[in-house]
């Protein structure tokens, strides 16, 4: 009767205990899935009928692609299934972009969310842990995992493959 | 003699009772416009729909103070809702005429995007553009 009381308890213990497992685990998921965000130090305007914001000052914006910083931010989105859903986004001044081990630096840049092509101008730079390229015109592909560094001199045009597991 | 005096007495008495209605009559009309004019109005817990650029908003607060014609003020905790927002925030000024409506107060606002949060807007409302001032966050819907 004892032994049958103990393994009842042990049982009933050994299931609390993967039940808290299990709501840790969905907290830190749920985390690790963070949420997209616009920040803005200044100000955010909502035009509704051009269907855009406009952040600026100190601007931060999140999606689950990239990180990207910069003075000024132009957003436009359309209305899918009524939800709003960014489309292109520019960003404008001492822009920096964040994407895995990847950090883009340009003075202007835009983001398209059909193809997934991120174009940065001005003085731009690509930084890896590996090297750091420089140039005034890059295009990241993100989905083929391609850059394209421009120079201002067209015939000395970059272009560089970032194999996932590159480590020279 | 008699007669004639009670005559006079009457008449002057009908004259003089004319006369404080006329006054009455003038006195009532000049200043009741005036004083309805600029009369304050509040109402307590209120809640009401305002048609705008924007289409029907709802509108409601703690307390709404009518400034003037023009003008109502949403004291306390107060919302406007319509088809593309719903803006909570404190202390709201709305402006009928120019279809504006601001606040300094913190304000969160949901839309189709997600929620935002800022220090405070002004919602031009003739002109589909709300401004959100000081620093700004916008969680974006998955």
């Amino acid at each position: 009767m004892i032994v049958k009381y103990f393994l009842k308890v042990r049982w009933s213990l050994l299931l609390i205990n993967k039940l808290i497992y299990f709501i840790i685990y969905l907290f830190f998921f749920s985390n690790l899935n963070a949420e997209s965000y616009v920040r803005a130090g200044e100000s955010l305007i909502w035009d509704s009928e051009n269907k855009n914001y406009t952040a600026n000052g100190d601007v931060e914006f999140k999606n689950d692609r990239f990180i990207a910083f910069a003075d000024k931010m132009i957003a436009n989105y359309v209305v899918e299934e009524n939800e709003e859903v960014f489309t292109i986004i520019e960003l404008f001044d001492n822009v920096v972009i964040e994407f895995k081990d990847e950090l883009f630096k340009g003075n202007y840049a835009i983001y398209t969310r059909n193809d997934n092509i991120i174009k940065l101008t001005g003085e731009v730079s690509i930084e890896s842990p590996t090297r750091i390229l420089t140039g005034n015109e890059l295009i990241a592909d993100i989905d083929n995992n391609k850059r394209i560094l421009n120079s201002a001199n067209n015939e000395s045009t970059v272009e560089v493959l970032l194999e996932n597991n590159a480590n020279d | 003699m008699i007669n004639y005096l009670n005559r006079k007495i009457i008449n002057l008495l009908i004259i003089i009772i004319f006369g404080f209605q006329c006054y009455i009559y003038y006195s009532n009309q000049k200043p009741l416009t005036e004083n309805f004019s600029k009369k304050k109005i509040t109402v307590e817990n209120f809640s009401s729909i305002v048609l705008s650029n924007s289409g029907i908003t709802k509108i409601g607060s703690e307390k709404l103070n009518k400034v003037d014609d023009n003008n109502i003020y949403l004291e306390g905790q107060s919302y406007l809702e319509n088809k593309e927002y719903k803006i909570y925030g404190k202390n709201i000024s709305i402006n009928l005429l120019k279809e504006v409506s601001n606040s300094n107060d913190p304000v969160e606002v949901i839309n189709k995007m997600g929620l935002l949060k800022a220090q405070g807007f002004k919602n031009l409302d003739y002109d589909s553009k709300i401004f959100f001032e000081g620093e700004v966050e916008f969680v974006i819907n998955k």
